[in-house]
C-alpha cells in the first residue's frame, strides 16, 4: 500500500530546516497551495457534510429555522428500505465488477510480457491504453450509444448481421435490470483495462525470469506454473487493486446518472443516486437526510475496507 | 555524472531490459503458443479499438447512412463538424469552458503536487506524517459522492455556481492527492546526497527544487499533467450539480444530455461533437507516451 514513512530514516534527515519569523519553517510555504485546496475542497466539505447530517436542514425552506435533531437523520435512514436496496445494489455490482477487472488485465498483462519483440510488445500496450486517456464520462456516453436500440453497433450485428435478434426481442443492454450491470461492468473492463495491465506489467518485469526458466525445466505446465510462481509474487498488486477498485465500484455515480437516471426500481438507483436526488432533485432538497445517507453509505465502504486491510495484512 | 547515475537504477525495472531472459525460446519458426498468444493480444486490441472507430466513422457518415446503421458509410460528410461548432447553440462556449476548466485545473495542480512532493521528501517538514497520512485516507474515502453536498453549498457561498471558472476549485482538489503521491514518487528517487551536497554549495530550496531537481523529476509531471487533464476534462458530476445553465457547462454535461438525436443533434454531429471532445487527450497522448511510460515505471505505480 502507499507507505507513509518519511524518506529519511529517522534521524537521518536533513538537519534543520529554514524558518521565517522564527518559527514557521519554509517547508509549508510549499505545501501551501496542496494544503488549501486538499482541507477547501476535500477535508472541510466532509466534515460540513457530517455537521449537517445531525440537522434538519433542507435547502428549500428558505429562512426557517435549522435545528439539531442528533442521529434521527440516521436512524431514519438505516431503516430506510431504498438505502439498503441502494447500498446492496451498489454491492452487488462491486461483485461483479472487481473480478473481472482484476484477472482480465492480468491475464493481458501475462501475454503482453511474453511478447518478445520490443516495437510490438509496446504497440500493445499504446492500443490498450488509448481508453484510459478517454474520460470516464465521456467512456459512459460512447458506451450509452454503443447499447443504443436504434444506433448501436451491437444490436445491429446481433440483429441486422447475424439475425440472432429481431428487433422486437433484441436484448436491451441497458433498459433490461437483468443486463444492465453485466453491460456497464463490460464497460468498465474495457475503460480499465490497459490501465490495469500497466500495473501487472510492472509487477513481472521485476520478476526474475530464471524462476520460471527452472520450473519449466521440471516438466511444470504453463498453467501449473503461472499459479505456483508468477501468481503470488503479483498478489500484492492484486490486492491493492481490490481495495483500490472496490472504492471506485462502490461510489459509483456518473454512471448511473448518465445510464440510469432516477428510476428507483431500478438496479442503477444505488446509495449514490439516491443520496443525489434527495439533495438536489426531490421535494425540499433534504440535504441533512441526503448527508446522512453520503456518510452511511462512506462508512459502510470504510468498514470493508478495513476488513480487506485486515485480511491482507502481509503475515510475514 | 550525477544524472546518469540517478536514471541508473531506474532503467533496469523496464521490462524486457534484459535479453537473457528468452534464451528458453525457441529460435525456429514461432511456435503454436506465440501465434495463439499474438490472436489472443490481436482480439483484445480490437475490442478496445472497436467502439472508437465505429464513433468516428459515424462523425463522417451523410445523414441517411447514419439510419442505415451500417459500420462502413457509402460517401464520406464531414460537414458535421463545422456544423456543429457553427450552428449547435452554446457548443462553441461548451467547448471553451471545457479548455479553461481544464488549462485552470492542470497548471494549478502540477504546480501544487510539485512543491509538495518536493517539500515532503527533500525539505524538514513538521507535520508530514499527518498531511500524508490524511491524502493517503482520502483515497479510500468516497470523497467525491459524500463530500457533494457542502461542495456545492461552499461554491453557491462564493457565489460561484453557474460560474465556469469556479469548477478549478473543486477540480483541483480532486486529484490533488494521487498528484501529490505521484511527484513524491518521483522525488524519492532522487539521492539524498544531492540535495546534501547542493545545500553545502548554498543552493537554497527555490533554487534547487527549479535548477536541479526539475529535470530529474519531468516524466512525473507529464504523467501528473496527463492525469489531471483526464480527470478535469471529463468530470461530470460536479458540472452538472454546479452548472445549471447550457452555456456554463462544460462539453461532458452537454454530451451525455444530448441523446435522441433529432434536430441539430442527429447522430452524426454528436458523433463529431464527441471525436472533437475525445481527440485533445488522444493527441496529447500520442505525443507524451514516451515520457508517460518511463513516468508510470519510475514512481506513478507506486501508490
Amino acid at each position: 500500500m502507499a507507505q507513509v514513512v518519511s524518506a529519511y530514516p529517522s534521524g537521518r534527515g536533513p538537519r534543520r530546516g529554514r524558518r521565517l519569523l522564527g518559527w514557521f519553517p519554509v517547508s509549508w510555504l510549499f505545501l501551501l497551495p496542496t494544503v488549501v485546496f486538499f482541507v477547501g475542497w476535500q477535508i472541510y466539505p466532509i466534515v460540513e457534510v457530517a455537521r449537517i447530517s445531525f440537522t434538519d436542514y433542507q435547502f428549500l425552506r428558505l429562512g426557517q429555522q435549522v435545528n439539531f435533531v442528533g442521529f434521527d437523520n440516521f436512524r431514519r435512514a438505516l431503516a430506510d428500505p431504498l438505502l439498503q436496496q441502494g447500498l446492496l445494489r451498489a454491492a452487488t455490482f462491486t461483485a461483479l465488477f472487481v473480478p473481472g477487472m482484476i484477472f482480465i488485465p492480468m491475464f493481458v498483462a501475462v501475454l503482453v510480457d511474453r511478447v518478445v519483440n520490443q516495437k510490438v510488445a509496446t504497440f500493445y500496450r499504446l492500443v490498450l491504453l488509448i481508453p484510459a486517456m478517454i474520460p470516464g464520462p465521456l467512456v459512459f456516453v460512447l458506451w450509452k450509444w454503443m447499447y443504443d436500440l436504434y444506433i448501436g453497433p451491437i444490436n445491429w450485428v446481433l440483429v441486422d448481421v447475424l439475425g440472432i435478434y429481431t428487433n422486437r426481442n433484441q436484448p436491451q443492454w441497458i433498459g433490461d435490470p437483468q443486463l444492465v450491470f453485466p453491460s456497464l461492468a463490460v464497460m468498465e473492463w474495457w475503460w480499465g483495462l490497459g490501465y490495469h495491465t500497466m500495473f501487472f506489467l510492472a509487477g513481472l518485469a521485476v520478476i526474475s525470469k530464471d524462476l520460471p526458466d527452472a520450473a519449466r525445466v521440471d516438466g511444470a505446465n504453463e498453467w501449473r506454473m503461472f499459479w505456483d510462481v508468477t501468481f503470488p509474487r503479483l498478489l500484492p498488486i492484486v490486492l491493492v487493486l481490490v481495495v483500490l477498485r472496490f472504492g471506485t465500484a462502490m461510489a459509483i455515480i456518473d454512471e448511473y446518472l448518465i445510464m440510469g437516471a432516477f428510476q428507483r426500481d431500478r438496479p442503477t438507483y444505488t446509495w449514490t443516486v439516491y443520496m443525489f436526488e434527495t439533495a438536489f432533485v426531490t421535494g425540499d432538497h433534504n440535504q441533512s437526510y441526503a448527508a446522512a445517507i453520503g456518510w452511511i453509505g462512506a462508512i459502510a465502504m470504510l468498514v470493508v475496507v478495513a476488513g480487506l486491510f485486515y485480511l491482507f495484512r502481509s503475515r510475514d | 555524472m550525477a544524472t546518469r547515475e540517478l536514471t541508473a537504477p531506474v532503467a533496469h525495472v523496464s521490462p524486457r531490459a534484459t535479453p537473457v531472459a528468452d534464451t528458453w525460446r525457441p529460435r525456429r519458426g514461432p511456435t503454436m503458443g506465440t501465434v495463439l498468444r499474438h490472436l489472443t493480444l490481436i482480439v483484445f486490441c480490437v475490442i478496445i479499438l472497436f467502439p472508437i472507430a465505429w464513433v468516428l466513422l459515424l462523425s463522417v457518415k451523410s445523414l441517411p447512412d447514419a439510419y442505415q446503421n451500417e459500420i462502413w458509410p457509402t460517401v464520406f460528410d464531414f460537414s458535421h463538424y463545422a456544423y456543429s461548432l457553427q450552428r449547435i447553440p452554446t457548443l462553441a462556449t461548451n467547448f471553451w469552458n471545457s479548455v479553461l476548466v481544464t488549462t485552470g485545473t492542470v497548471v494549478l495542480t502540477t504546480i501544487a503536487a510539485i512543491l509538495a512532493g518536493y517539500a515532503l521528501v527533500h525539505l524538514r517538514t513538521p507535520g508530514k506524517a499527518v498531511i500524508l497520512a490524511l491524502l493517503v485516507a482520502s483515497l479510500f474515502f468516497p470523497t467525491r459522492v459524500t463530500a457533494l453536498i457542502a461542495i456545492w453549498d461552499i461554491q453557491r457561498r462564493l457565489g460561484l455556481i453557474n460560474v465556469t471558472w469556479g469548477l478549478i476549485l473543486p477540480y483541483v482538489a480532486l486529484s490533488i492527492a494521487i498528484s501529490v503521491f505521484i511527484m513524491r514518487g518521483m522525488f524519492e528517487t532522487i539521492p539524498k546526497d544531492l540535495p546534501d551536497a547542493a545545500r553545502i554549495d548554498g543552493a537554497g530550496p527555490v533554487r534547487m527544487l527549479l535548477g536541479i531537481m526539475l529535470p530529474l523529476v519531468s516524466n512525473g509531471i507529464v504523467v501528473v499533467i496527463i492525469v489531471n487533464f483526464v480527470a478535469a476534462w471529463g468530470e461530470y458530476l460536479l458540472a452538472v450539480s454546479l452548472m445549471n445553465d447550457q452555456s456554463a457547462r462544460t462539453l461532458p454535461v452537454v454530451l451525455a444530455s444530448a441523446s435522441g438525436g433529432m434536430g441539430a443533434w442527429v447522430w452524426p454531429r454528436i458523433a463529431a461533437v464527441y471525436v472533437m471532445a475525445i481527440t485533445p487527450g488522444l493527441v496529447a497522448f500520442s505525443i507524451a507516451q514516451r515520457w508517460y511510460m518511463k513516468g508510470l515505471q519510475e514512481g506513478a505505480l507506486k501508490t
